[in-house]
Parts: structure tokens; sequence; C-alpha cells
């Protein structure tokens, strides 16, 4: 049986979670993990950054309470441009992220689910740089089915 | 030495980075006049095609007649649009070009996978606007990551997305107005249907029927998006028809029912006719013993209050996967009000649709092993899957020898246009249990790749067949039919042909480049007549054609006229 501990020691073992070691890049889904932070008023925040050559976003998979609108500062410290194809509702939303430059997004996100975004140019989105936003909850309960609750995996 | 970060700003919409010019993606407010009575009345604009069947009669015929039996060999392209395909996205793999692209006097509005809906000038096909919905790459998808249509009504596009939502949008912005969930992803339900516009709502129906789920429709208030009914097509224990159900378990709860393809209405009656789905699980009938209402049904609903008034199941304990989807195709032969359907197990049903009662039945498609239906409506299944572990070979196989994609009828020939798919499957039982979200179908099922064939076939509204032409490969897209004795209809290997309304013959072909599996439409802009077809192989082709899943999936909208109009 495979424990996350054992997970994370053959990640670095065999060196799939680092840029040309195992494979050329970063394997997707190997890299960080964090929350988005909620405010009073239901706003949801999080900064993901792009360090100096890893190719990857921090975090590559980022967790929302719930649906609705977040702001997300995007920081790339790397040292050679990358960009931001990020998902919500209405149009994907760009932005160029050159050296050393810090934005922002404003993203609205149905939820449950998730979503990919990342990095179109290049070859940046199979290098690494292509991240998770996934969104917990359920759906409204207007929307459920009226039945017994059902079982579940 | 620290250094300030370069200010990068705030991220744009992507369609702002498309090449429009300022002012450029705003259309002309042709939607904002579009009220109930026009959209009754739609063949009386036979420029436009305003809603998804063309009329709520669902014939799919247009009077059009520029492009006709004589001019159509000068036929050429007008102009492509292509949208293509960025990022990650749900059903990669599965996503299909599917829609029926509505016209409102010079504008068209088209939904394509994973959220899309655009507004494109209809004469020049340059994007006007662009909605695109943020699709979760993890939601429930038994069939692919598929749009059929939008619908148009009084300034708004409303659209459905694959996580269940209803949007209403600005037709002229494509800006959301409104947007409802109505269904629940964590249950596996989905949607991908196009909206009907009835009165003061837009009506639509639930997918998911391959994950034990219970179908429904519902009802939205057109302005501001108030739920107005739901009703559920799998009774619960003491409703109508729950003695068809086992009396102990929860089999109902997982009774499937989906309508998940667009109703016909008739204001007369006040009846919308919706055909639908498979139960759940679909191949393991054991678990579920009795009929199943209103599973594999074509039902009647009162617009108004969303109450069943009649149904004529099609297939009775259905454990084939023959859905009832298919449109109810309204249309009056000596006075009487009737309606036409192709059911995917192989039967031509025309039923009276003021009371549901049987006016004939004939086979529409050679091989039909699964079972056999006589003309007094009698049932008798031969071949199906009731042992666990053994195969089980039938036809039609579960795409049915016609799947969602849309027959014709036209008022001018009096004949039924439908596309065949003439495909056998096995199916092998496996029970398993059930567990929300997860695939239910209780059985290992695959399509023949090998011995197939497909038709156009022309049938009266007696059944009798007056012509057909043949394709070694099933049809696997809705047919148009227009004035000027044509039929439309797409092939899976690319070909969109032009065929004579009256004989069958071909008289036109165009090679697009990839599969037709969507429903062309026909409208005019400055007296010049234009087809326009989604072209974009995908959805559940192991399902229909299997011996195509290797052929490219294409994204393009192609629209043809005659270089020469005027």
């Amino acid at each position: 049986m495979t424990t996350m501990q054992e997970r994370s020691d053959l990640l670095d073992k065999i060196g799939l979670a680092e840029q040309n070691k195992a494979a050329l890049g970063q394997v997707l889904g190997t890299g960080s993990i964090g929350y988005a932070a909620e405010t009073s008023d239901g706003t949801m925040r999080a900064t993901i950054r792009i360090h100096p050559d890893e190719l990857t976003w921090d975090p590559s998979i980022l967790v929302m309470p719930h649906g609705g609108d977040i702001e997300l500062e995007l920081v790339n410290d790397d040292l050679n441009t990358h960009c931001a194809l990020l998902p919500s509702n209405g149009d994907r939303k760009f932005i160029w992220l050159v050296n050393h430059s810090r934005g922002r997004a404003t993203l609205n996100l149905d939820g449950p689910g998730y979503y990919w975004y990342c990095s179109p140019t290049g070859n940046d989105e199979g290098r690494g740089l292509t991240g998770a936003i996934v969104v917990l909850g359920e759906a409204p309960p207007e929307a459920r089915l009226d039945r017994p609750e059902q079982p579940r995996p | 030495m620290s250094v300030d970060y370069v200010d990068a700003g705030e991220a744009v919409d992507q369609g702002l980075l498309s090449g429009k010019v300022a002012g450029g993606e705003v259309a002309p407010p042709v939607v904002a006049g579009l009220d109930y009575e026009r959209i009754l009345n739609a063949r009386r604009e036979p420029h436009n095609w305003l809603t998804y069947y063309g009329a709520y009669n669902g014939q799919r015929y247009s009077p059009l007649d520029q492009i006709n039996t004589d001019s159509v060999k000068r036929v050429v392209p007008a102009w492509v649009f292509q949208a293509g395909t960025t990022g990650l996205i749900a059903g990669a793999s599965t996503y299909s070009f599917e829609a029926a692209p509505i016209v409102v006097d010079g504008v068209m509005f088209v939904s394509g996978w994973d959220g899309w809906v655009w507004a494109l000038d209809a004469k020049t096909g340059v994007e006007i606007w662009r909605y695109k919905h943020a699709v979760p790459f993890d939601v429930s998808l038994c069939c692919g990551n598929v749009n059929r249509g939008v619908a148009v009504a009084q300034g708004k596009v409303f659209t459905v997305t694959p996580n269940a939502r209803l949007l209403a949008l600005d037709a002229t912005t494509g800006k959301r107005v409104w947007d409802k969930t109505y269904g629940d992803v964590r249950a596996g339900e989905s949607a991908t249907l196009a909206p009907l516009v009835v009165k003061n709502m837009v009506v639509v129906g639930s997918s998911g029927g391959e994950f034990g789920v219970r179908g429904h429709l519902d009802a939205f208030d057109l302005a501001s998006g108030e739920h107005q009914w739901r009703c559920y097509t799998v009774p619960k224990p003491g409703e109508p028809g729950s003695e068809t159900w086992p009396a102990d378990g929860e089999a109902w709860a997982r009774g499937g029912a989906n309508c998940w393809v667009t109703g016909t209405f008739d204001p007369e009656t006040n009846l919308l006719y919706v055909g639908t789905g498979n139960p759940a699980p679909d191949f393991d009938g054991g678990v579920r013993e009795g009929d199943n209402l209103f599973t594999d049904c074509v039902i009647a609903v009162d617009v108004d209050s969303g109450q069943i008034r009649w149904h004529y199941q099609c297939t009775p304990h259905d454990v084939w996967d023959y859905d009832s989807i298919a449109e109810c195709i309204l249309f009056e032969r000596d006075g009487r009000k009737l309606l036409g359907h192709f059911d995917k197990n192989g039967y031509f049903f025309v039923l009276d649709r003021t009371n549901g009662a049987r006016v004939g039945i004939t086979p529409f498609v050679d091989r039909i092993t699964w079972g056999a239906i006589t003309r007094d409506g009698r049932v008798t299944a031969k071949a199906y899957p009731d042992k666990e572990g053994e195969p089980v070979h039938f036809y039609p196989g579960p795409a049915g020898a016609k799947e969602w994609t849309h027959a014709a009828y036209s008022p001018k020939s009096e004949l039924f246009y439908v596309p065949v798919q003439d495909t056998g499957a096995t199916a092998t039982r496996r029970r398993r249990e059930f567990k929300e979200s997860i695939p239910y179908w209780g059985a290992g099922v695959q399509v023949d790749i090998e011995d197939m064939a497909g038709s156009v076939s022309a049938f009266d509204a007696d059944g009798d067949e007056k012509w057909r032409w043949r394709n070694e490969l099933p049809m696997c897209a809705s047919v148009l039919a227009t004035g000027g004795d044509l039929v439309f209809a797409g092939e899976p290997s690319g070909e969109f042909n032009a065929l004579d309304a009256r004989t069958g013959q071909m008289l036109w072909q165009f090679q697009c480049g990839s599969g037709h599996h969507s429903s062309p439409t026909t409208y005019t802009v400055d007296d010049r007549q234009y087809v326009a077809v989604p072209v974009g192989w995908g959805g559940w082709a192991e399902g229909f054609l299997p011996g195509m899943l290797g052929a490219g999936h294409g994204s393009a909208l192609i629209v043809f006229a005659l270089p020469d109009w005027s």
C-alpha cells in the first residue's frame, strides 16, 4: 500500500517533481498545494508564484472553499517571461508575466469541481506550468435531486 | 539589493486578444424584439432560424429555395469559422461540435463544446462576441463535452453548461444576465441540450442517465431566471407510474429517464412533446423489474404546470440503452394532429399528439434483433443481457438506429427524412452497486466495428419507405429539408451532401475535413441563402461508430452559398 509519505519520497527519489531530472519537465499534479484565504465579505484571495527555474506554479493546486469570486496575485520570480491563462466565467483571463513582475486577476468560478490554468507560451504547459484550481462545495439545495441520500464512493 | 517588481497589471478577457476592432464586439439588437409570437410563427420569417428545430413543430424544414435541385451544383463555401481549442478542457478527447446555429436578422448565435457561445456576423463569419463558461475538468460526461445549441428571445441568449447551469446572456454583448444551477454535478448530472423558449419561460432538461440520476425538466422565467416548475420523469413511490418500479428499494431514485434533447411544442394542445432517456442501470434490468415509467417514453407535458398529461413508452423495461430522446415531429394529416418519432430501438412511431394514441409503428432500419414491436404495439424482447457474464449481441446497438441527431419532415413532399445507423453491439451484464457520480451501466459493452451500414431514408406518414440513399458508414448527423427540394446530410467521413428530396439522388457534395455530428440550418442575409453546418467529429463515437474513433475532431463552422445569387 502506498501512503502519502511514500508518494512524496518516491517523487523526490525518482525526480518527478523537478525540472530535467526524471522527465524533461515537472509531471502535472506533483507540485505544492495551497488554500485561498476568505475575507468576511466572502471574497477569496490567493498568491501564486513562479520560482526561479522551477517552471511550476506555487501552489500548483489552489483550493477554494466554495464557488464565487477570487482575487489572485500572480508573481513571476523567474528569470524568464511567462504568462497565465486562467479559467473564469464569461471569458478566460490572460496576463503577461515578464521576468520579475507582479500582476492581478479576478476570477469567477462555479463549484464544485476543478479547473486547469496554464502559461500558454512555448511549452510552458508541458514543462510544469499547468496548475489546478479546486473548488469545494455542493450543488445548491434547489438544484439537487428529490431522492433519499445516496451512497458515494 | 531588492528590485521592484514590474507591474503586470490586471489580467484581461482573452477575447480582447482576437483581432476585434473597437466597437465590433457589440451585436445589433436583433433579439430585442424577438418575442413568443414571433417564435410561434417562426416559419413566417424564412430568412431566420429562430429556434432549435427552426420552428416549434420540430420539422427542421425551411421553405428557402434559392439553393435548389438545379442550382445546388454551384454551391461553394462562403465562410468558415474556426474556434480551435487551447489549454486542458474537460473531455479533451470527446469534444464535438454538435450545435444547430440560430440566426436572427443577420446575426448568428451558436454554441460550442466546453461552455463556448459565439455571436457571429452571419454574412461574413466575423466573431462579434464570445462567452466562455469555465467548465470543471472533472465534470461527469457520459458521452462527450458537447452542447447542441442556444435559444434566443427578449434580448437574451440562453445556453446550458456541462456543469448543469442555465445562463441568460445579453444578446448584444454576450455578458451574463442571470445564471441558475439546475442539476447536481456531484450526483453525475450535466446539461447538453438546446433550451426551448415557450411563452415567458425557458425550458431545459438534464443529462446524466448513465450515472443513475432521476431525470427532470425545469422551466425558468425568461426575464428574471426565477424557477417556474420541475417535472421529474421517474415517479416517486405512490405517484402515477410508480407501480412500474420495484416496491422496495430505491431503483426509482436512480431510474434515469433524462430529457437530454430539446422538445417540440403545440400551442393548441399547450403541450410540450419530449422524449425521455434510458433507465439506469442501462443494461441490468434485474435491479429494476417492471416497465420503468417514464423511461424511454414520449411524454406530453403541460407547459404551464409541468405536469405529464400522457405518455407513450417505446421500449418498456429497456436493457439496450434505447433512449427515446429523439425529436417528436409535429404534423397534420386528414385533420388529425399527429407526431412522428424515430426511436433508437429502430421503430418509427406515429402518435395522436392530443392523447398519445398509437397510429402507426414501422421499422426504419434493416436489422432489429433485440425484439419486435407489432403494429398493435405489442413489444416482445428477444435478445437481452440477463445472465451475468454472458455476452449478448443485438441490433441496433446502444446508440440506436438513430441517435439524438434529427430527422426532418418536408410539408412540401410530405416525407420524413431520417439518418439511419445500422450497427450492432454486444453487452455482457456485470452487476455493480450504485455509487453517486460513478457510471452505472451494469454491463460491459462493445459496439461492432465491422458489418455496419447507414442511409438517409425517406418515409411517408404510413411508414412506407419511398427511397433510400445508402452509405457504407452509419449516418450520425441531423438532416435538413428545404423548399428547394433538397435534403442536406453530413457523413461521418466529412462529406456534406445535398440529396434530391423526391428521389434521394445525390446532387452535390463537399468534403469538410472532419465528420458531421451536428444540426445544419439555413437562412438568408441580403437575399442570399446560406446553409450552415458545424463540423467536428466526436461525442460518443465509441457508441455510434467506433470504427471512426481515430478520425480527427475538427472544430469548424462551415457556411455555404451560391457564388452568384442576385
